[in-house]
């Protein structure tokens, strides 16, 4: 995906207050099957710029379903994520591909709860990071996302189509084995010390 | 699009009658045999329903991605084609030669085709193909139908030419990584008969029109006896007004070529020559933009629409000859949707912040010092110069591997680790580390010139390899010279090597300087990062001034060692004991960095604030991610997260430390005045660092004193003093 500029992007997903009673009335489900893809689709066309065909969507839904979730209010899908997770660079990565609430949904802490799920789902599959991209005028995102631990990797330099950059986002998780960075050099740079004749010899990394 | 193709496979089927082709292109091989498919396919097609896919393996992201639903408008882009060809819009009468019968309206027209072509033009500088913007010009396209046009013509020719100069300096300078729609150009006529002859053809053009205008302006009874000029149009009213917008948009355009042929001559020997066009593009942007109200008004034609700020024509008109889907159905690289052009003022205003930014280049000295070399590209970017002009720097910068095609970058190395003159034609520079020394540097430089998105993450990269590059040098140097470490050996190779590694090691920390501050203006940094980024800054700054400090008065010592053969000098000895400006401005720095990262620990430590804490990990992962690259190449020895929290754990508002660290600044920022006093960009860092430093005195007094009593008060930071470094801002919540 990140070879590819045509790319998903994450709505506005304004979330100042963690409405907690006012969502306990959202459900939410994982992807259940083909009855669910027209909601998906309909929400997303709705609500992102970018246009994706069905190979987008199937691509998703049916490698990972099990990192996709709806919400619904009284039976109405209000809002989804969508989601993958693979090989990157030897680690296994996540990577949230779309995630929509519909406007008059926002501020419910819907986003965050479906978001979540997918990231603990993730998680629990031995993933060691999460990674997205959101486009740098979308504060309602990037606050959700930074509430939730992830940084600001990169700046990708007029990544969607629009002309606007975007950020890749990054959740590290914790590592219970190494916390310490394998270095691979061994060599440090010396310590040299000013007028005196004698100069130690390279001391290594610790 | 699944049910269009079962269709389509049915008739296949009945067609054919399950008859295999006995004559097939392609013969049948050793192990291959033709088989009719059909039956497969049609069984097959049943299974599949509207919308399904096949999977297969090699079915990827990009795939689907890439993957288009037929007569979707919103993807296909053939659909919202208003022609199906060139020919066809020709044909239609899109692009009419002449434009009019009616001489006024005529020029009027092509006045909007230039200025259209040149909002088209920036419009492609800023990021959007070719195929998109210039090239939707029809007469572009055909430039073959418009020879008998003289104005249109040249002014086509030109600017294709000028296109062509563009693509091809994008091209070689290879800065345009993340921008590579700009260089797409395939099926584009970019190249047309003749082109070489362009600047004469322009100049003979503008030769005419000059005619015409004098003639224009001379008095009606003289008019006759002047020679027979036909006029450029046939209302005489318009003839000095059009004539003159005609002509500054020629040699708007005849300069800007100029300035670009100029500006690539080898070794920066043309840049003075471009200044010169610069100025006067320049001139002629002006004088384009006073006309533009007579353009307006005397716009006798045609639809001129509601005055808005979005027209890409000096006159308000709609141009003709144009159309911006033509090449989505020729050619590939159009993305389906439509774009939105910059208008003619804001294409105006692109050109000249392009001609500025140019001129910076063509004003530089091409000083062969390389700390000279690195601010100047540092203050370069600071402007925020678009790919075109950082390509013409870069390309100015590194020519077939020499510093402006001109030194030697083995020269340049010993230049900047203070090594004597007389040493730049050792041996050593044949050593193949040294050679890949030589290679890090110039691909710095490059690296330098993209932009800051780009430039960060390939910083990063390269550190590695100037770590590898240091410890490659360090055993490289001991196998040919012993222990290099003994300073007081006279030998002129070790001592290049001692020198040189301190240089590597120098130039490493200002790599990671840069890498560090960049996240500032990229705003990666949310302020919970504040803290331990700017510890990172502080380690390396010390760092970086330490290298510097050994690096000069090792220099220093040297040249003592020698001048006392000659005679004692007692200053000499006193000059050497100071610190010299470029480390006192790093420590002033060190002590901005140290006094932020103490004031932000208290804050932590005593109002919980400016922490970050996600249900899913901890600060340490923010850590690890913020500095990986830094880590995994050691920079520098020994840093962990851990090094960090003992920092700042016993932080406290109360402590005098903290203060004591921004009084420092300032009055070492106050000090250095007098040594940079013919810096203007060195006073001026100086000065901020005293405003941060003032700032931040302030606000912590306040919050030390007010703060218990007024849990109401809230800490910010912003950059309004400093790029880099943040000034606190105390408020109530």
């Amino acid at each position: 995906m990140e070879s590819n500029k045509k790319n998903t992007n994450q709505e506005d997903k304004k979330e100042e207050a963690e409405g907690l009673q006012e969502g306990s009335e959202i459900e939410y489900v994982s992807y259940g099957g083909e009855h669910h893809l027209p909601l998906i689709m309909n929400l997303v066309d709705q609500e992102l710029s970018e246009p994706y065909s069905i190979f987008t969507y199937r691509y998703f839904v049916y490698l990972w379903p099990q990192l996709s979730f709806l919400a619904f209010h009284d039976g109405k899908c209000v809002g989804t994520v969508v989601c993958k997770m693979g090989e990157h660079r030897n680690t296994l990565r996540g990577y949230i591909a779309m995630l929509v609430v519909l406007k008059p949904y926002r501020g419910r802490g819907i986003a965050t709860e479906l978001v979540t799920r997918s990231i603990r789902v993730m998680m629990d599959s031995g993933c060691e990071e999460v990674t997205l991209e959101a486009e740098v005028t979308n504060k309602g995102a990037l606050a959700l996302y930074g509430r939730l631990g992830f940084i600001r990797a990169k700046r990708l330099f007029r990544y969607y189509l629009n002309g606007v950059d975007a950020f890749r986002l990054k959740l590290l998780f914790p590592r219970p084995e190494a916390h310490q960075h394998q270095s691979i050099m061994k060599l440090g740079f010396g310590t040299y010390e000013l007028g005196s004749d004698q100069q130690n010899e390279e001391t290594s990394a610790e | 699009m699944a049910a269009e193709m079962t269709d389509g496979i049915e008739k296949f089927a009945d067609n054919t009658d399950a008859q295999v082709p006995s004559n097939p292109s392609f013969p049948s091989g050793d192990q291959t045999v033709w088989a009719d498919v059909s039956p497969l396919l049609q069984l097959a097609s049943q299974d599949l329903h509207d919308g399904e896919l096949i999977h297969g393996e090699n079915f990827n992201l990009f795939a689907a991605m890439s993957a288009l639903e037929i007569m979707d408008p919103k993807m296909d882009s053939g659909i919202v084609s208003t022609y199906c060809s060139v020919d066809e819009a020709i044909e239609k009468g899109a692009a009419p030669v002449p434009l009019s019968f009616n001489s006024t309206i005529d020029i009027q027209c092509t006045i909007d085709i230039m200025d259209h072509l040149l909002a088209c033009e920036a419009t492609w500088h800023k990021g959007h193909s070719l195929a998109q913007t210039v090239f939707s010009c029809i007469y572009l396209l055909r430039p073959d139908r418009i020879s008998s046009h003289a104005l249109l013509h040249s002014y086509c020719m030109v600017v294709r030419v000028t296109c062509n100069a563009v693509v091809s300096a994008v091209s070689d300078a290879r800065t345009n990584e993340e921008e590579d729609l700009f260089t797409m150009t395939y099926g584009l006529p970019l190249k047309g008969e003749g082109d070489e002859k362009c600047l004469s053809i322009l100049h003979a053009v503008d030769e005419t029109i000059s005619r015409q205008l004098r003639a224009s302006k001379a008095p009606s009874t003289k008019r006759r006896v002047l020679e027979d000029i036909e006029p450029l149009q046939t209302n005489a009213d318009l003839e000095g007004g059009l004539c003159k917008a005609v002509l500054c948009r020629l040699r708007f355009r005849k300069h800007f070529y100029h300035v670009l042929t100029c500006m690539r001559r080898p070794q920066g020997k043309g840049l003075e020559l471009a200044r010169k066009h610069i100025t006067s593009c320049l001139s002629e942007l002006d004088s384009m933009l006073k006309l533009e109200e007579f353009l307006k008004c005397k716009s006798i034609c045609r639809t001129v629409k509601d005055a808005t700020d979005d027209e890409t024509t000096a006159s308000g008109c709609q141009p003709i000859g144009f159309d911006f889907s033509l090449n989505s159905r020729l050619s590939a690289p159009t993305p389906p949707r439509a774009i939105k052009l910059l208008s003619w003022r804001k294409a105006v205003d692109y050109f000249k912040k392009l001609l500025h930014d140019l001129e910076v280049i063509c004003s530089y000295t091409l000083d062969p010092v390389l700390e000279v070399v690195l601010r100047f590209v540092v203050a370069f970017q600071k402007l925020h110069p678009d790919l075109v002009a950082r390509a013409y720097l870069q390309l100015l910068l590194v020519q077939e591997g020499k510093l402006y095609g001109r030194d030697p970058v083995f020269a340049m190395i010993c230049k900047a680790s203070l090594l004597p003159d007389t040493v730049k034609n050792h041996d050593l520079q044949k050593n193949e580390t040294i050679i890949q020394l030589g290679q890090l540097l110039t691909n710095l430089l490059r690296i330098l010139c993209t932009n800051s998105a780009w430039q960060r993450r390939k910083l990063g990269k390269i550190l590695q390899e100037w770590r590898i590059v240091h410890a490659q040098l360090e055993l490289a140097f001991r196998k040919e010279y012993g222990d290099i470490s003994n300073t007081s050996n006279e030998d002129v190779g070790m001592n290049i090597c001692s020198y040189i590694l301190i240089w590597v090691e120098e130039q490493t920390y200002w790599i990671a300087t840069r890498f560090l501050t960049l996240g500032f203006e990229l705003e990666l940094y949310s302020p919970c990062d504040y803290c331990m980024v700017y510890w990172y800054i502080y380690v390396i700054l010390i760092k970086l001034a330490e290298r510097t400090h050994i690096k000069m008065m090792r220099s220093n010592e040297n040249s003592r060692r020698k001048g006392k053969k000659k005679r004692d000098s007692v200053k000499d000895g006193a000059k050497d004991h100071q610190i010299p400006p470029a480390v006192s401005l790093l420590q002033c720095q060190i002590c901005l960095a140290e006094g932020l990262v103490m004031m932000l620990a208290a804050l932590r430590n005593e109002y919980n604030a400016f922490q970050s804490v996600g249900p899913f990990n901890s600060e340490h992962e923010r850590f690890l991610q913020h500095f990986e690259l830094l880590q995994k190449a050691c920079i520098p020895d020994g840093v962990s997260y851990v090094s960090f929290k003992e920092t700042i754990n016993h932080a406290r508002l109360s402590t005098s430390s903290t203060y004591n660290c921004f009084k420092d600044a300032q009055r070492t920022a106050k000090e250095l005045r007098t040594s940079y006093s013919n810096d203007p960009e060195k006073l001026n860092e100086l000065r901020m660092i005293e405003q941060v430093a003032e700032h931040n005195v302030v606000a912590l007094n306040l919050v030390r004193h007010l703060g218990t009593l007024d849990p109401s008060l809230k800490v910010y930071f912003e950059f309004s003093h400093h790029p880099h470094f943040a000034s606190a801002v105390v408020k109530r919540s």
